[in-house]
């Protein structure tokens, strides 16, 4: 006689498709730095989930718990092989092959998540672990967390592949089972009860989260021509009242960090002919801002724009323009004529037009947008 | 008590007040005094004219602080924000000599590719006095 029973706790279910979206969003939102916010809120959110069905699994429901589909990869392959001959037994359950796409998305989503923590403390220098990774690493960590979600994403048209071959032979929707909970099962098949208050106690988790992470986005003014206001706040970067006074009043106060001392120092041995004009600098203000902008100076910075933009000039170039260096050319590459055309930009020296962090000088990725 | 309040309340008061080390009107007898008593007097309108009119190059004051010394004005390279010139629509202005000193060399050296004469600075300066915010 056989009847509906509830193989997958909601717990389960809500880990599954919370995980599964937050792997989709942070994939889609890797494309572009500006959606670094977004992407990393999902990555925080993926971990959190892993660490939750790990627990999960050692205390959760019954189809959930790791020792219900205990199977090694041998038995995984040898059901895949039934599966080609049209013999694979229905499991209630997870079945060996799909046990092995369980644990390999769980090692792939831990590797991911890591790897991703390490890229954002050191190329960013921002998040949960800053200052453990140099920038210089930062490169092959990021390397490894792109692999790594190529190959969870190869993983997850695997197990799709797998629900859908399982769902044609058995003739049952395995989807929907995942949101309800329910699979037809013979009498005295094992069942799971719902946990409510575990599912609930998670659902509040992830609002909280949600909500603190995105929080402060509205507590900030609204910056010019912005609608997505989520930004990282980079840290508070050395400042100097004269600095800003004297370099910030023709222009954007370019902070030190986006040129190498080598540059300021010509630009202050050049001041009579700044771009044009004489700026008429007496010997102690010279003094005084050429030593801000030197102990400021990109090689003794720890922000991503300024150790990129130095490690792309070579050591013989002293450009006065930060749009002649290398880096800047090539991150800028791609940006319509339209854009910098525009009413609100006009001027390739008008940072803050896209970059709402400019006059910070902290030039976070997130917080970067092109006007519409 | 109620002294104590009226100390505090005019202390507070003091702070907040910025203090400024000359008024426009200071530095403008200043310029007279560079000046000498040999120029003829200041004069808004030759000011004016001074202010709206290309001085063989091809830019003039009001290129970059528009036609209107109370409006913000915007930097014609960089396109940078200027606070308004005229002192009715911003305190800050022509109070700090040092200051005016400096904007006046570069500007002038931009305008004009010269210094300006105490003539056309105080004419600039009593046409800037007689712009109401």
């Amino acid at each position: 006689m056989n009847r509906n029973i509830l193989v997958w706790d909601i717990p389960t279910r809500l880990f599954h498709w919370l995980f599964a979206l937050s792997f989709a969003i942070a994939w889609l939102t890797s494309e572009r730095d500006e959606w670094l916010s977004v992407h990393g809120f999902f990555g925080y959110l993926m971990l959190g989930l892993l660490c939750f069905r790990l627990c999960w699994g050692a205390v959760g429901g019954y189809y959930a718990r790791f020792s219900s589909f205990l199977y090694n990869p041998a038995e995984g392959f040898r059901y895949l092989r039934q599966l080609a001959q049209g013999k694979g037994a229905r499991y209630i359950g997870h079945n060996p092959a799909g046990s092995q796409a369980v644990y390999l998305l769980l090692a792939a989503g831990l590797g991911v998540t890591i790897t991703g923590l390490f890229t954002l403390g050191g190329e960013e220098q921002q998040g949960a672990i800053v200052g453990v990774v140099s920038l210089a690493a930062a490169k092959i960590i990021k390397e490894g967390h792109g692999l790594i979600a190529k190959l969870m994403l190869l993983l997850v048209f695997g197990h799709i592949v797998g629900v859908l071959v399982e769902s044609w032979l058995h003739k049952e929707n395995l989807p929907r089972s995942m949101v309800t909970g329910m699979k037809n099962a013979m009498e005295n098949t094992p069942t799971s009860k719902p946990y409510r208050g575990a599912a609930v106690l998670l659902s509040a988790l992830v609002i909280l989260f949600g909500g603190w992470w995105f929080s402060y986005a509205l507590q900030q003014p609204a910056p010019l021509n912005s609608k997505a206001q989520v930004a990282f706040v980079g840290p508070q970067l050395a400042t100097d009242p004269q600095w800003r006074e004297e370099c910030g009043s023709c222009h954007l106060a370019f902070h030190p960090n986006l040129l190498p001392a080598r540059s300021w120092q010509k630009m202050m041995a050049e001041q009579d002919k700044h771009f044009g004009t004489d700026l008429a600098l007496d010997v102690a203000t010279r003094k005084a801002l050429l030593n801000f902008l030197t102990v400021n100076a990109a090689e003794n910075s720890n922000r991503e724009a300024a150790y990129k933009i130095n490690r792309s000039l070579n050591a013989a170039e002293s450009p006065l323009r930060i749009t002649l260096t290398p880096y800047w050319v090539k991150k800028h590459t791609g940006i319509a004529k339209a854009v910098w055309n525009s009413a609100s930009v006009k001027s390739k020296s008008n940072c803050a037009a896209c970059h709402l962090d400019a006059e910070a000088g902290t030039f976070e990725d997130a917080a970067m947008r092109i006007p519409h | 008590m109620n002294r104590t309040i009226v100390m505090v309340t005019i202390i507070s008061g003091l702070l907040v007040r910025p203090v400024f080390a000359q008024t426009p009107v200071e530095i403008l007898a200043s310029i007279q005094k560079e000046a000498g008593s040999g120029a003829k007097g200041f004069s808004a309108a030759r000011g004016e004219t001074f202010f709206k009119t290309k001085q063989g190059g091809d830019m003039s004051c009001s290129s970059c602080h528009t036609d209107n010394p109370a409006a913000t004005g915007k930097h014609a390279k960089t396109g940078k924000a200027i606070n308004p010139l005229a002192p009715s629509a911003n305190a800050e202005r022509f109070t700090d000599p040092a200051k005016v000193d400096k904007w006046f060399k570069r500007n002038c050296n931009d305008v004009l590719a010269r210094v300006c004469t105490p003539q056309e600075k105080g004419d600039f300066l009593t046409y800037l006095l007689t712009i109401r915010g």
